[in-house]
């Protein structure tokens, strides 16, 4: 993969002394999606070829960080010691979009299943190890739940939803913070793991009383059940645009490197999904292609561009305006 | 003259590929192997969060030594059933056909093998033989609680089962072949039955071929990554329960070395993989000795003979 990548980084180089004409990307699988809508768009517009393989939020960085790709893609924000790395990197959000809990559980349709962020954290620690448990019942008065075990599954490979979902338990659970903690992969305390979002979808449809959480996206696609969260103001919502929108609202200023977390927001987004996530494009801010670069990030972070991927088949939210601006400000940084 | 020549330099490649690869997973494994040590091998934990980094390869060998054992223990009796099936029992008109399918079985890429794992075989397995043997066998460790999920270690012993049946069937088939017939005959012709002739003179015969393909066979068992990703469900437990989920060393690097984040995961999991080289290594030494013992015990190589 590498060296493929290393390959193509050549080619355009040699070629591209005045004008690339491929940009060549690598990471995040949940930003593929709006990456493969994105890349006719643009070489229509721009006339340049973007190539992105989705290898996952790590190996993104690791790309970026060793230059086999122009730029990497990544929906966990880069660590300390991974920015340090990265050199002259910067981390510009130009996506929003959210992970959703999705489950198996015979007689239930999708979205009659009510949970809160506690009661999720008790499940995965493996505390609530039953559909009938005292805890589900009081969120889900009315609804018959069955007496079945409650199987827990997550992603096996390092993945941005994985690192959403932490953050989220993270946040609502003092004793996941202690125990298990925030990473794009985790020492889960039990369940059953899947391979990438198929691998999680095909564990949940394949065991009856499964629990897993999936990228928004790929939960539309393949008509998963939707589980209605209860977020900080008490309201059950559904992860929808408006709702991964009211979550992103919340951010008031950007810090410097950009790094946000919006997992959980405040009561007064009474609206907001609580499990909503910005993904991140890395760029170095010297090397050969960063006026095509730049050019092609601006052009993401477009209205135009942003409303492609914000539709009833991707669920990407348009980008509150503060984060804009913080991303267009880091993004001048990148010159050539 | 040039033909040693050009033999020697494949040979010497050969051997220099061999170390290279060598020096450079224990290059790569490094700040692990300086960090952890050799304890690393018997530590029994995996956390990739920052801040809390600690890993060990402990629960992953154990997967991969009982994945690979009980998939050998079920395809060997299976596989040389089919070679003798082919060879002495089948009409001739079937064995054409029948052994085209068997070698197709090897075809079949292993990420196809794993999907299958994941929506059929591992639901059905789960639904029925993991009961059925709970209920049954219950008071053997191994046979715990069925497992919620369809992937479980007993799910990737199956599906590696059936990924290392072609290999030893075919393998045992052309050296069931090679019996010389007049040996086969001779022992007919002095009143064996069929079957002692089969264990009398083919079994001897073809022993330390067998125990090649064998060792073929639990090296494509230790060694697949893909499928039994898929299969396996993850975890890093030390459990005897075969209807637990569980992790191999392959299929940890196979799952994590993608999205690894810190230097430290990537060097911990080139640590399986030279954990896994090593033991790849040793198999491969214990047949070769074993071929070479059971050659001298018999008295019969095929060489030999010949």
């Amino acid at each position: 993969m590498a060296v493929a990548a290393a390959v193509a980084v050549t080619v355009t180089t040699a070629a591209g002394a005045t004008r690339a004409t491929t940009l060549n990307g690598a990471g995040s699988s949940l930003i593929a999606p709006a990456i493969a809508v994105w890349a006719p768009a643009y070489a229509k517009a721009a006339g340049v070829e973007i190539n992105y393989s989705a290898v996952g939020s790590g190996a993104g960085i690791a790309a970026i960080t060793a230059k086999t790709v122009d730029f990497g893609a990544s929906d966990a924000p880069l660590s300390d010691s991974q920015a340090s790395a990265c050199g002259d990197c910067v981390q510009i959000p130009w996506a929003l979009s959210a992970t959703v809990p999705t489950y198996n559980i015979p007689g239930l349709h999708s979205g009659q299943l009510r949970l809160d962020g506690p009661t999720l954290a008790k499940i995965y620690l493996g505390q609530i190890t039953n559909w009938s448990d005292p805890a589900i019942k009081k969120l889900n008065p009315g609804t018959s739940l069955p007496n079945l075990t409650i199987t827990t599954i997550h992603r096996s490979d390092g993945s941005g939803d994985t690192y959403a979902f932490t953050d989220y338990l993270s946040h609502v659970s003092p004793q996941w913070a202690s125990q298990v903690g925030n990473a794009t992969s985790v020492a889960w305390p039990g369940g059953v793991g899947g391979a990438k979002n198929a691998g999680v979808a095909a564990a949940i449809a394949s065991t009856p009383g499964s629990i897993g959480y999936i990228s928004v996206a790929y939960v539309i696609q393949n008509h998963l059940d939707w589980t209605k969260m209860k977020n900080a103001a008490g309201n059950f919502v559904l992860a929808s645009a408006p709702d991964i929108e009211a979550a992103a609202q919340t951010v008031k200023s950007v810090p410097a490197g950009n790094k946000m977390s919006i997992v959980d927001p405040p009561a007064s987004a009474s609206k907001a999904w609580p499990l909503s996530t910005f993904t991140y494009v890395i760029v170095h801010t010297t090397s050969p292609q960063s006026s095509d670069l730049r050019h092609f990030i601006f052009w993401a972070l477009s209205p135009k561009a942003q409303k492609l991927i914000n539709n009833s088949f991707l669920v990407f939210a348009p980008i509150p305006k503060v984060v804009l601006v913080a991303a267009e400000k880091t993004l001048n940084q990148v010159h050539s | 003259m040039i033909l040693q020549g050009v033999a020697g330099l494949a040979a010497a490649g050969a051997t220099s590929l061999v170390i290279l690869i060598a020096w450079k997973v224990v290059d790569g494994a490094r700040p692990s192997i300086s960090k952890f040590g050799l304890a690393f091998v018997w530590h029994d934990v995996w956390n990739p969060v920052v801040g809390r980094e600690a890993y060990g390869a402990a629960s992953f060998l154990f997967g991969t030594v009982i994945t690979s054992f009980f998939a050998l223990l079920i395809a060997t009796p299976l596989a040389l059933g089919i070679a003798l099936f082919l060879t002495e029992l089948a009409p001739r008109v079937v064995r054409g056909p029948v052994t085209a399918l068997v070698e197709t079985l090897a075809a079949v890429p292993s990420v196809v093998i794993g999907l299958w794992g994941i929506l059929v075989l591992g639901p059905a397995l789960r639904s029925n033989i993991e009961r059925w043997l709970h209920s049954g066998l219950g008071f053997i460790p191994l046979f715990g609680h069925a497992s919620a999920a369809g992937a479980s270690i007993f799910t990737a012993i199956v599906v590696l089962s059936i990924m290392i049946l072609p290999i030893v069937s075919s393998i045992s088939r052309e050296l069931f072949l090679g019996v010389p017939p007049e040996l086969k005959e001779g022992a007919l012709a002095l009143g064996t039955t069929r079957w002692e002739m089969v264990r009398g003179v083919m079994f001897p015969y073809a022993r330390g071929g067998i125990a090649a393909a064998l060792i073929l066979g639990l090296g494509r068992a230790m060694g697949e990554a893909i499928a039994v990703t898929q299969v396996i469900g993850g975890g890093t437990v030390i459990s005897w329960n075969l209807f637990n989920q569980g992790d191999t060393l392959a299929s940890k690097i196979a799952a994590e070395y993608q999205g690894a984040t810190s230097n430290l995961e990537v060097a911990s999991l080139i640590y399986l993989g030279l954990i896994l080289l090593v033991l790849s290594l040793a198999a491969n030494l214990v047949a070769q000795t074993i071929v070479r013992r059971s050659a001298r015990k018999h008295g019969v190589t095929r060489g030999g003979r010949a």
